[in-house]
């Protein structure tokens, strides 16, 4: 009987291809779109995720504070507060901090022998290697002399030493440094690891000079635009931030020049901006969903009339109710039910394509596609109920003697 | 008895207007007579057959087939007693046009809850074969003849042994020849004891029964038995 019922559902469907389509297409684009978001969403969070635990999530950072400008517009104030000594004094009275460097960086070009390259140049001292976790792979980093010399001295990221010195050894030959219509002479000391590219930027194609060369012979400003800071732990991450909020408070007298906050806090407002983002994109589908459902109705109703004689046959002989309640149900059904798989399909497909462009891996989870389905079933159930109703209901003598 | 009919009416109502059908029709059938219904269009032939067939309910008096006081039941159980108890062949047929001729058949079996695909064919194809079918099994009904549309009706109508077959001018879409084939078969049928009521407005088609109801706006004019 189920079969038969079935058999009957599918050769009903098959007689109109297009037309069961285009019914589909909602449930289809609904359903697709359910998959392809949620797992583009866990996909990017992954990648994210993963590259701010590579960092550490014990790091800190303290940048400027954000004034509200004339007229509402958000600036941010380049407080002049953020100075070397600052740094040690924060390094003294925050016990749950680690380390702390200041953040100096502009960005010139590199001339060496024929070869230029513009790119970003960062003021260092010795423990960026420990806060973040990156050493030179030949020869050496910038040291404390280097720092407290002001000596001018360059480290290479991998790329970039490939792009200024193609078929050379780079060590301890000269760069040729513009910036601001000045130029500066560095010896290269040391070219650092490969890591890959990362979420900001590609750090390959960095160079690293003493901060105190950058802030003295390039600024000429004492202050730094912000500090990195290295708590002892991950899990004394949170004491730091509170010990350094207290101590800037208390140095700078008010608490709007200056933010601080931790990775963890950034990895959270991350999840909560994906978070919220896939709720929105849930919502389209949810509503496509819907706008599917009622297209299924839509047809369902149209096939009830179409087939009213049909209907009147089947009841004069002998089909109840719930007979003809099954026929159309089960239609509804196989049209969602499908039109369910097609958009897993297409969902599937779209997610493998955004990953592919985005670099992550990808991931659709049994849970989502399980969902998806059934949701898609339910929705096909929901709105294959009335015309189904009223198909069943149909007084079989007036159904017969239809035109 | 078979069939018992008291005072059976029925009212249409058509907004303010009604209209009066059936005024109070009685009559008793034997199992095993076959009846022709006559009478002028619109006197309440069909109408009569729908309450016969358990397709509609009378709108008062009594309907008792085989004992059971019909009017009283509604809807599923009249869906039963039209499975078992009723074979239809229609005017128009009345096919699925998308199932094949086999598959027509073995929907009364289907609703009926005779167990097994294939033993449903096999039921099916012998129905098929006793009108003569057995060869157009597959086909569609638009592949085949009127005539043979009505015997593919008249196998489904058989298919679950009915009490009582019920045929509303049968012939009335079909040329007089394979008119006559078909009430060759009813004929026939009768003669091995099944009971038929037939509405037709031929005379020659009347002539052929053993008992005639004459009907006029909506009430019972003449009936007789012939010879
Ligand atoms: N569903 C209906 N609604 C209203 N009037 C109907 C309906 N069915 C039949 N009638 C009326 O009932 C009368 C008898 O119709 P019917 O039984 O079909 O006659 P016949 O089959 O003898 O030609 C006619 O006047 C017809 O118009
Ligand atoms: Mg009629």
């Amino acid at each position: 009987m189920i079969w038969e019922i079935l058999r009957m559902a599918v050769d009903s469907l098959t007689v109109n291809k297009l037309r069961s389509f285009l019914s589909m297409l909602g449930i289809i684009i609904g359903v697709g779109a359910v998959i392809a978001i949620v797992s583009v969403g866990s996909g990017a969070r992954m990648q994210v995720t993963n590259e701010i635990s590579q960092l550490g999530s014990n790091l800190i950072t303290i940048s400027p504070g954000i004034r509200r400008g004339r007229g509402g517009r958000i600036s941010i104030t380049a407080a002049d507060v953020f100075t070397m000594e600052l740094a040690e004094q924060l390094q003294q009275n925050c016990p749950s901090v680690e380390r702390i460097m200041p953040n100096v960086q502009t960005s010139g070009l590199l001339i060496a022998g024929g070869n230029n390259y513009q790119t970003q140049v960062i003021g260092v001292t010795p423990i960026y290697q420990q806060i973040y976790n990156f050493y030179p792979a030949r020869g050496q980093f910038i040291t404390d002399e280097h720092e407290v010399n002001a000596t001018n001295v360059m480290v290479l990221g991998s790329g970039l030493a490939k792009e200024l010195f193609p078929d050379t050894d780079p060590l301890g030959q000269t760069v040729k440094l513009f910036v601001r219509n000045r130029h500066l002479l560095f010896v290269v000391v040391g070219v650092m690891e490969e890591k890959g590219t990362g979420a900001w930027g590609n750090i390959e194609n960095q160079a690293f000079i003493p901060a105190s060369v950058l802030m003295k012979k390039i600024n000429n400003r004492k202050y730094v635009s912000g500090y990195t800071a290295q708590a002892v732990s991950a899990a004394a991450a949170k004491a730091a931030v509170g010990e350094i909020e207290y101590f800037l408070t208390r140095y700078l007298g008010d608490p709007e020049k200056f933010r601080v906050f931790s990775q963890e806090q950034l990895l959270e407002t991350i999840s909560q901006v994906t978070g919220t983002l896939s709720l929105m994109l849930g919502g389209i589908a949810g509503i496509s969903l819907l706008v599917g459902g009622i297209g299924i109705m839509n047809i369902m109703l149209v096939s009830v009339t179409e087939r009213t004689r049909e209907i009147g046959i089947r009841k004069a002989l002998g089909a109840k109710r719930r007979h003809i309640l099954a026929q159309f149900i089960i239609e509804a059904l196989a049209m969602s039910g499908f039109g369910g798989l097609l958009g897993i399909g297409l969902g599937w497909l779209g997610a493998a394509g955004v990953a592919k462009l985005g670099g992550w891996p990808l991931v659709v989870t049994h849970s989502s596609v399980l969902v998806a389905f059934s949701f898609s079933l339910l929705v096909g159930l929901f709105f294959g109920i009335y015309p189904a109703r009223k198909a069943s209901r149909l007084d079989p003598v007036i159904a017969l003697s239809y035109e | 008895m078979l069939i018992q009919v008291v005072n059976l009416q029925k009212t249409y109502r058509m907004g303010p207007v009604q209209v009066h059908a059936l005024k109070g029709v009685s009559f008793q059938i034997e199992a095993g007579e076959f009846v022709a219904i006559i009478g002028p269009s619109g006197s309440g032939k069909s109408t009569l057959m729908h309450i016969l067939g358990c397709l509609d309910q009378p709108s008062a008096g009594r309907y008792l087939l085989e004992g059971q006081d019909v009017s009283t039941v509604f809807d599923d159980q009249l869906a039963e007693i039209r499975n078992k108890k009723i074979g239809f062949v229609f005017q128009q047929f009345n096919l699925l046009p998308k199932a094949t001729i086999l598959q027509n058949v073995c929907v009364p079996l289907i609703y009926g809850g005779i167990r097994g695909r294939r033993r449903q064919l096999k039921l099916a194809e012998q129905a098929l074969q006793q009108v003569g079918l057995g060869d157009r099994l597959h086909h569609r009904p638009n592949e085949i003849s009127g005539g043979q549309k009505q015997r593919v009706a008249i196998a489904r109508a058989l298919i679950n042994n009915p009490s009582l077959i019920l045929a509303d001018e049968p012939t009335g879409n079909l040329d007089t020849k394979t008119g006559r084939e078909i009430m060759n078969i009813f004929r026939q049928l009768n003669k091995e004891g099944h009971t038929i009521i037939m509405v037709t407005h031929d005379q020659e088609i009347a002539g052929q029964a053993r008992r005639v109801i004459q009907i006029r706006d909506g009430l019972v004019q003449k009936d007789e038995v012939i010879a």
